[in-house]
């Protein structure tokens, strides 16, 4: 096991009992490598100092905060429960107790300027070496639904401004949503975006297991009475879809398409094929190094437009 | 017994004058439809008649009259379109006619159709019964319609019927005067069989339906027959007579109308216009049958998915069926790939030919731009027929263009009259007469290029006059004129589908407003589109659409990668409904809205 990632919401609900029971079961249950990555996602409003404790005495190594905005009316707008203090209080409490944090901010809300959202970007990029940025959507089916959001070309100069501020503060863009400095990248994520293995335990946790995806049902009853496998849904790709995933997923990241390997893996067939595609776009939106494809600043913000070439 | 007791007649008017309400009050009286299923119009039975309120389609009842005598007759009517794109449609009904209820709609008085209408009948031997309708209006005068009728028609008006198809007024004197007035049908039941097709439908079950008027011998169920045009023979399966359901019957003599199924599947071997005679004992000659109608406005229809090409000739030849004005042939198109080059009566028939094969058949088509027919004298002296832009030969090999241009007339209060001769004028119009029909009104006349009359014409003179201009047109054959071809590139490339021919004068402007709707129309890309309008090699407009920047960017992790894939494809799924001009993706809308160009600019 090289990354461990507990998330799925707030695992600071639990309790320390509650904790200290849960990596008993782990403990008993997994096996560790040498130089595990640990993380837990944490919310600002339920951390405490117990939890960190625990953690620290366990193999925890990062902490990943739900944080989305330092400006209280945003935080009131998206209803979450903590304001900007304790979210300030919660990356201190971070970085007192060694763990290398990370946190999570949105932007494309309604009446987030240039401004505010520069305003969040400094504050977050001091404390941490890691950060994810996400725009809102107004999914149906979600509270936000129905709800006016910013529009592509409004959350254009967001996004741009990002990427430029975050490079001057020495982040690299290593994938669409997530910056890092000093090589602090989350492992666990990129073994996602690499198509590895990953066992998703709980209730409604996704997994991949050689090509086979999969999700837990959902209802916690129901999937702790389940006999044998708790899946509730499967997929499995069929080897030419399987690539075409597998490089739409590698060119969410710095590190792109390597041709030779990509060729080993799928054949020769696909991957002239999806190069091909490739090619036809502006050369711009790419970066072409050493046998490598990848997207460029620009091809980042271009995304679903490039992918679709490939499914 | 039964010739004597039939009588053919036609319903014509000016459009909305009433006729097909009149049919209506016609069918209750002589009990012919059940007063439970009588709905207003009840012979508009197209989806597209009832929802636009017009009759498109010619219509024949067969209905039962005991007339105040007390003698059984037997009336065959026929509902006409009133609207001037339909005028053929009215023409070939009345070829299986004696005689025509004449409507004039009492408060507006005789209209250009009115006027068209009557002449066609009235050349065509029929005996006009003039009805006076809509009496029950308060703004009614029917004693001005009255003497419209002679002056400008010149009929006999002093016996002119007062009704109101509303109000069911005068219906029982229309009966009495049908069957006092309109001929008996002439022809011989016992010499060899002549049946005149003027119509047919296709059926999913038999094949061709063919309407037919025999006018000499009998047709008997089972009786071996031969289609005089294309020699075919077969057998008759089914005849009938409209109840106006089909009904069959066992045989239809001299005089009658009704239709025939004889497993007949295709239109060339059952044509409009075609005598039916008999197998074994065929007739001399065939009946003189309709001239061909020449189209005059062309457009082309283009199936939005290319494997859909079979099914849209299909459709079109099930359509061409019951509408035998349309005409189509294959053509391709760099834009758009395989299509048909289609020609109609006007933009009205053409869109109305749109909506049916999309509604009637559930082919998805893209139409282009429409156009008349040019003539082009080459430098070497030959001349070309154009039916589209891209037939049109470099710039440099033509000596001179032609173009089709119209007699119109147009009826119109004397308080439009300055209104409608400046709408004329703005159309390159030439003036030609001016008469006054009654003090208030008056009749107009400009010779007109048709390209101009066909974009918008109709729809001004209504705005301009609130309504209360009707016209009316003929053909006056070709002119020179000073046209040029305009072409849109779009990323560098012509796209054919957009090519269109105008006047020299108003190529800037035209290609201004298509530049302009394009620009506005095409989805950004990834890449900078430039769409430019050019004469020649000369570009004349470009505009730009600029490059996508920025689009949705939502984590992935885990579950997100299903989700996001799914997305991916239907987002894909969505692009191949639009058509693929080299690198651009140009929705069908575009093609669509390419019409209605001209018209938006001046509102
Ligand atoms: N007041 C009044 N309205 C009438 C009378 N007859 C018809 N109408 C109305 O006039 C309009 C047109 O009637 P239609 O019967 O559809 O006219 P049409 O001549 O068949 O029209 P086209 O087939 O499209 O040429 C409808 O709204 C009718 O209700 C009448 O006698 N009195
Ligand atoms: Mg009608």
């Amino acid at each position: 096991m090289d990354t461990l990632y507990i998330g799925g919401g707030t695992p600071t609900f639990l309790n320390p009992a509650d904790w200290e029971s849960l990596i008993e079961i782990l403990e008993n249950g997994l096996s560790f490598s040498r130089g595990v990555e640990v993380s837990v996602e944490a919310n600002p409003d339920s951390l405490n100092a117990d939890h960190m404790r625990l953690w620290r005495s366990w193999r925890v190594k990062r902490v990943s905060l739900g944080i989305q905005s330092f400006s209280t009316e945003i935080l009131r707008w998206l209803g979450r429960p903590h304001d900007e203090k304790q979210a300030a209080e919660a990356l201190n409490h971070c970085a007192e107790n060694g763990f290398s944090s990370s946190g999570d901010l949105i932007f494309g809300i309604p009446g987030q300027d240039l401004r505010l959202w520069h305003n969040d970007l400094r504050i977050l990029s001091g404390y941490v070496n890691h950060l994810s940025i996400y725009q809102l959507t107004a999914e149906p089916g979600t509270p936000l639904a129905g709800e006016r959001v910013a529009s592509q070309s409004e959350a254009y100069p967001l996004y741009r401004f990002a990427q430029w501020y975050l490079g001057s503060r020495g982040f690299l863009q290593y994938e669409v949503a997530s910056f890092a400095r000093n090589e602090s990248w989350c492992r666990h994520n990129l073994s996602y975006w690499k198509q590895g293995n990953v066992l998703g335990l709980g209730p409604s946790a996704w997994g991949y297991l050689d090509g086979l995806r999969y999700r837990n049902v959902a209802p916690l009853m129901r999937y702790l009475r389940r006999e044998g496998l708790p899946w509730e849904w499967t997929e499995s790709l069929l080897q030419e879809d399987r690539a075409r995933e597998a490089a739409i997923l590698a060119l969410r990241t710095r590190w792109g398409i390597r041709w030779k390997t990509f060729r080993r893996r799928f054949g020769e067939d696909i991957s002239r094929e999806l190069g091909k595609a490739l090619s036809e776009l502006p050369p711009d939106l790419f970066v072409k190094r050493n046998g490598r494809i990848s997207l460029s600043g620009k091809g980042f913000r271009l995304g679903n437009s490039i992918w679709e070439r490939l499914v | 017994m039964k010739r004597e007791r039939i009588r053919n007649f036609c319903i014509i008017a000016h459009v909305d004058h009433g006729k097909s309400t009149l049919a209506d009050r016609l069918l209750e009286f002589t009990g012919t439809v059940d007063p439970r299923t009588m709905r207003a119009q009840y012979l508009d039975t197209l989806e597209l008649e009832r929802e636009r309120g017009i009759t498109i389609k010619s219509v024949p009842v067969r209905m039962n009259y005991r007339a105040y005598d007390g003698t059984e007759y037997i009336l065959n009517l026929i509902d006409t379109p009133g609207h001037v794109d339909f005028s053929y449609e009215v023409s070939r009904s009345l070829a299986a006619c004696e005689g025509a209820l004449l409507v004039v709609d009492a408060a507006q008085g005789v209209e250009a159709q009115t006027v068209a209408n009557a002449y066609m009948a009235a050349e065509q031997g029929l005996e006009l019964i003039p009805v006076v309708n809509k009496i029950d209006l308060p703004s009614a005068q029917p004693e001005e319609a009255k003497r419209e009728l002679e002056e400008v028609i010149g009929v006999d008006a002093h016996e002119a019927i007062l009704a109101s198809a509303k109000e069911g007024k005068g219906i029982d004197e229309i009966l009495e005067r049908i069957v006092r007035d309109i001929p008996v049908p002439q022809g011989d039941p016992e010499a060899p069989l002549q049946a005149l097709i003027f119509d047919s439908v296709y059926d999913n079950y038999r094949g061709v339906i063919c309407y037919i008027r025999v006018v000499n011998g009998r047709l008997k169920a089972g009786q071996s027959i031969r289609f005089m045009a294309t020699g075919r023979e077969c057998q008759a399966e089914e005849i009938g007579v409209f109840k106006p359901g089909m009904t069959p019957v066992n045989e239809l003599e001299a005089g009658e109308v009704g239709y025939l199924a004889a497993s007949i599947k295709t239109i060339h071997e059952a044509q409009v216009g075609d005598t039916v005679t008999d197998g074994v004992r065929p007739a001399g000659e065939a009946l003189p049958g309709y001239k061909k109608i020449k189209p005059v406005v062309f457009c082309g229809f283009y199936p939005v998915v290319n494997e859909d090409y079979p099914q849209l000739r299909d459709a079109l030849e099930k359509l061409q069926l019951n509408d035998s004005a349309i005409q189509f042939e294959p053509e391709t198109s760099s834009a758009l790939g395989f299509g048909f080059r289609c020609g109609f009566l006007g933009l009205l028939h053409m869109d109305i030919a749109r909506e049916r094969l999309m509604r009637e058949f559930n082919v998805e088509l893209v139409a282009t731009a429409p156009n008349v027919v040019y003539q082009i004298v080459r430098t070497d002296g030959e001349i070309l027929e154009a039916n589209r832009p891209s037939d049109f030969p470099d710039a440099g090999q033509i000596e001179e263009i032609r173009e089709p241009y119209i007699r119109l007339t147009v009826f119109v209060p004397s308080e439009f009259v300055g209104k409608v001769m400046q709408l004329c004028q703005d159309k390159r119009g030439i003036f030609h007469s001016m008469d006054y029909i009654t003090p208030e009104r008056l009749r107009l006349s400009y010779i007109l290029p048709l390209a101009e009359f066909i974009v918008d014409f109709h729809d001004k003179l209504k705005s301009t006059t609130r309504g209360y201009a009707s016209l009316d047109y003929e053909h006056v054959g070709f002119r020179a004129s000073e046209l040029v071809k305009v072409d849109v590139l779009v990323n560098q490339e012509p796209v054919d589908a957009f090519s269109f021919i105008c006047h020299k004068d108003a190529a800037y402007h035209m290609g201004q407003a298509v530049v302009r709707k394009l620009k506005e129309l095409i989805p950004r890309q990834l890449f900078e589109v430039p769409i430019q309008a050019a004469i020649g090699k000369k570009v004349i407009v470009r505009q730009n659409v600029k490059p996508l920047r920025k689009d949705v960017l939502a984590k992935c992790y885990g579950g997100d990668i299903t989700r996001k894939r799914k997305l991916l494809e239907k987002q894909k799924e969505g692009k191949k409904k639009m058509k693929q001009i080299g690198r651009v993706s140009i929705p069908q809308e575009a093609f669509l809205a390419y019409l209605n160009i001209g018209k938006e600019e001046e509102d």
